[in-house]
């Protein structure tokens, strides 16, 4: 019997997972800033976290998350309540606050089951909002809008306490999410979603539960983006209400686009684009792009997020993965360039 | 023996630099470098060009006179969108890669808050956030010996505008209008402080940062037969909101916490803004105060338009002068340990426009008094002495 993994190399794994590594030791060789780049690589690193769960949403099922802020906030929320005041180790939290938040997914499941669409994306977003009441609403707890200090991660007695180690433990997270995204994408699940996506009728017909997959792709979408909301919380060391907005779920979506929808890896991919475009390329640029035309500094971000989401999804819509899979068969083919041979 | 000793104690402080002052990140033979991160595109991007502005009137006064200790001071302003994340990543990107020597005039109270454990690890010092937040001085959280705030607490004004509401009137019937945010928490905590000592019960209504309709407020205030009612805004909502009450036929004594003091407020309200009596924790711009002659002689000079001239831009610059001064005192060869030193001497200091600051280790406040500025025929005017 065919395994399945065959067809796939996969001998650059280890190398990638090496790679990851060591990056922080030659990003310190390279440069005396290398914290500041550590520091904006965690972020992105739990941003993957996230995206992959989006993407299985999203992506492999098509069903539009606005809320995945608020999904974000509960973890944070829920672990820095479970560590700092029910006194629970982190690492218990690190597997109990993402389930919290997976029922939180399957709470948000039920709608979805009704409505799609652009109808799904605002009931997600509504959801957003009514978090964020919640969390001002509970002060007790949260301390309201104020904002609430969040201790450091703890295991086994060693305390991650700077971003060089916050960087191990991010990416030992995003890594496990990659490779159990890329499982439940190649699973039964993951077909059954795809089925979805293209269509229910015929999802159902072959014998797919709708609801039973609709629920259960909210509540894996919710584990993966409690794993991000507890490192966010405990990494960032303070949370409020004002770094869970709105925009932070569009930017997810943004990510996801523009990796690749339904490719676990065109998660990653667009991740660390909008991120490292976000805090390394757009400051570069600022500077050139106001020389050039008259526009103030805080519009740059906007106006460049909108151009780069207008030309993926015009000229590029299976986004940067799509892109290295095209690049890939081209140089497979090459010298018999597949475009020519169809001429 | 002594002189050997003698020689190694001479050879240590040359290595640790104590004879001459280490150099410190941030500081060449010719330049001090500041690092400020302000909203340029969220939700206070109007503030966040300002402040810059007012605060570069001031430094390049005094970089046209010779500099700090001959050192000239250039500010890097970051953007942060109101989002804490951000700030820390701007805070981050100010310290590791552009090393810049200090923090300063950091924009908004849940981006200073998020910027508490970046401050403890690297020791850099947050002069004067801007923000009235109460929490900016508490001395009992993280970094708190690393942040020097120049403003009295949200929390403080709102307990002094009750007092003096009941002062007027002891049977008068309180409101709040807050937003529904850090600011507003803040604000809370001054009108609990208030009731308490007062034994009197305020009226509280929330509102959202951003919203534009205030007719449900309004209208539950008007409700609950209040009197006096403070506005716990920024520019657009007293406007909105007093208005508001004038088109329901409400008309209660209106006031404001600092944000809403900007002159803008009477032009654009109009009659509806008459006696609307806010508080400021510093002198007005367009006062006869010394900071204020020179602000408005500077801006003449630099040629700013009429549009950007007023309270929050010469906050900017009122703010840089206390800057100013602590490196002046931190001496020619600054380290931030010396500059945290140098403002822990301010005794009383008065720059012409605060209410004299001072600080020391167990207190960073700096301030701890107001003055009320009420709006007389469209004009604002001081009508009190400062208030503590």
């Amino acid at each position: 019997m065919k395994r399945r993994y065959e067809d796939v190399s996969l001998t650059w794994i280890p190398v990638l997972i090496v790679a990851i590594f060591l990056l922080p030791f030659m990003l310190k060789g390279m440069t005396f800033s290398y914290k500041y780049y550590l520091f904006v690589l965690n972020m992105a690193g739990i941003y993957i976290i996230l995206t992959v769960g989006l993407d299985l949403l999203s992506g492999y099922t098509g069903l539009i998350s606005l809320g995945h802020s608020a999904f974000l906030a509960i973890g944070a929320y829920t672990s820095a309540i479970l560590v700092d005041q029910v006194g629970i180790p982190f690492i218990l939290s690190l597997f109990i606050s993402p389930l919290i938040v997976g029922l939180f997914g399957l709470l948000i499941g039920f709608p979805a089951l009704r409505i799609t669409g652009m109808y799904l994306g605002l009931t997600t977003m509504g959801f957003g909002f009514i978090v964020k009441r919640l969390i001002i609403a509970f002060r007790v707890w949260t301390q309201g809008a104020g904002g609430l200090e969040v201790s450091h991660p703890v295991i086994l007695g060693f305390s991650f306490n700077s971003d060089w180690d916050n960087y191990y433990l991010i990416f030992t997270c995003a890594i496990i999410a990659v490779i159990a995204g890329r499982r439940i994408g190649k699973s039964k699940i993951g077909r059954a979603l795809m089925a979805i996506r293209d269509s229910e009728q015929a999802a159902e017909a072959t014998g797919v539960h709708l609801a039973k997959y609709k629920m259960l792709v909210f509540f894996i979408s919710g584990l993966f983006a409690g794993v991000a909301g507890v490192l966010f919380a405990h990494t960032s060391h303070f949370i409020s209400t004002d770094h869970f907005d709105i925009l932070l779920s569009i930017y997810f979506i943004i990510m996801v686009l523009v990796g690749g929808a339904s490719s676990i890896y065109g998660a990653v991919l667009g991740t660390l684009f909008i991120v490292l475009l976000d805090f390394l390329f757009v400051p570069q640029l600022k500077e050139v792009i106001q020389g050039m035309f008259n526009i103030e500094s805080g519009d740059i971000q906007s106006l460049l997020f909108g151009l780069i989401m207008f030309l993926f999804i015009i000229f590029h819509p299976t986004g940067l993965y799509g892109m290295w899979l095209k690049m890939k068969i081209y140089w497979k083919l090459f010298p018999f360039n597949p475009k020519k041979r169809l001429i | 023996m002594k002189k050997i000793i003698g020689i190694f104690i001479v050879i240590g402080l040359l290595v640790n630099g104590c004879g001459k002052g280490t150099s410190s990140p941030g500081i060449t033979e010719d330049t001090i470098l500041i690092g400020n991160i302000q909203d340029l595109s969220g939700p206070m991007k109007e503030l966040g060009a300002l402040l810059p502005s007012g605060s570069n009137l001031y430094f390049d006064y005094v970089n046209e006179n010779g500099g700090v200790h001959g050192r000239q001071i250039k500010m890097i302003v970051e953007d942060h969108s109101y989002n804490p994340q951000k700030a820390v990543a701007a805070a981050k990107k100010l310290i590791e890669k552009d090393q810049v020597f200090c923090l300063y005039h950091v924009i908004g109270t849940s981006p200073c808050e998020a910027l508490r454990p970046i401050l403890a690890e690297s020791g850099v010092p947050l002069i004067a956030p801007a923000t009235q937040s109460g929490s900016m001085s508490d001395m009992s959280r993280q970094a708190a010996d690393l942040i020097f705030h120049t403003d009295t607490g949200y929390d403080k004004q709102t307990r002094i505008l009750v007092d003096n509401i009941l002062s007027k009137n002891a049977n008068a019937k309180i409101g709040i209008i807050y937003q529904d945010d850090d600011y507003g928490e803040n604000v809370l905590k001054g009108t609990a402080i208030a009731e308490e000592k007062a034994g009197i019960s305020v009226q509280r209504e929330a509102y959202q940062r951003g919203a534009t309709d205030f007719a449900g407020q309004v209208a539950n205030l008007m409700k609950g037969g209040v009197t006096d009612v403070i506005i716990a805004g920024i520019v657009k909502e007293p406007i909105i909101v007093m208005k508001t009450a004038v088109a329901m036929g409400y008309a209660p004594n209106f006031y404001g916490t600092s944000p809403t003091m900007d002159h803008r407020i009477s032009l654009a309200a109009g009659s509806a803004g008459e006696g609307f009596t806010s508080v400021n924790f510093a002198s007005l711009w367009n006062s006869d105060a010394p900071s204020a002659l020179l602000y408005n002689e500077l801006c003449e000079k630099a040629g700013i338009p009429a549009k950007m001239k007023g309270m929050y831009h010469f906050y900017g610059f009122i703010t840089a002068q206390v800057l100013v001064e602590g490196l002046e005192r931190t001496g020619k060869f600054p380290t931030r340990t010396r500059l945290v030193n140098a403002l822990e001497t301010f005794k009383n200091w008065d720059g012409g426009a605060f209410p004299p600051i001072t600080y020391n280790q167990n207190d960073h406040a700096g301030t701890e008094s107001v003055i009320l500025v009420q709006v007389t025929d469209g004009v604002q005017n001081v009508i009190s002495d400062w208030i503590e």
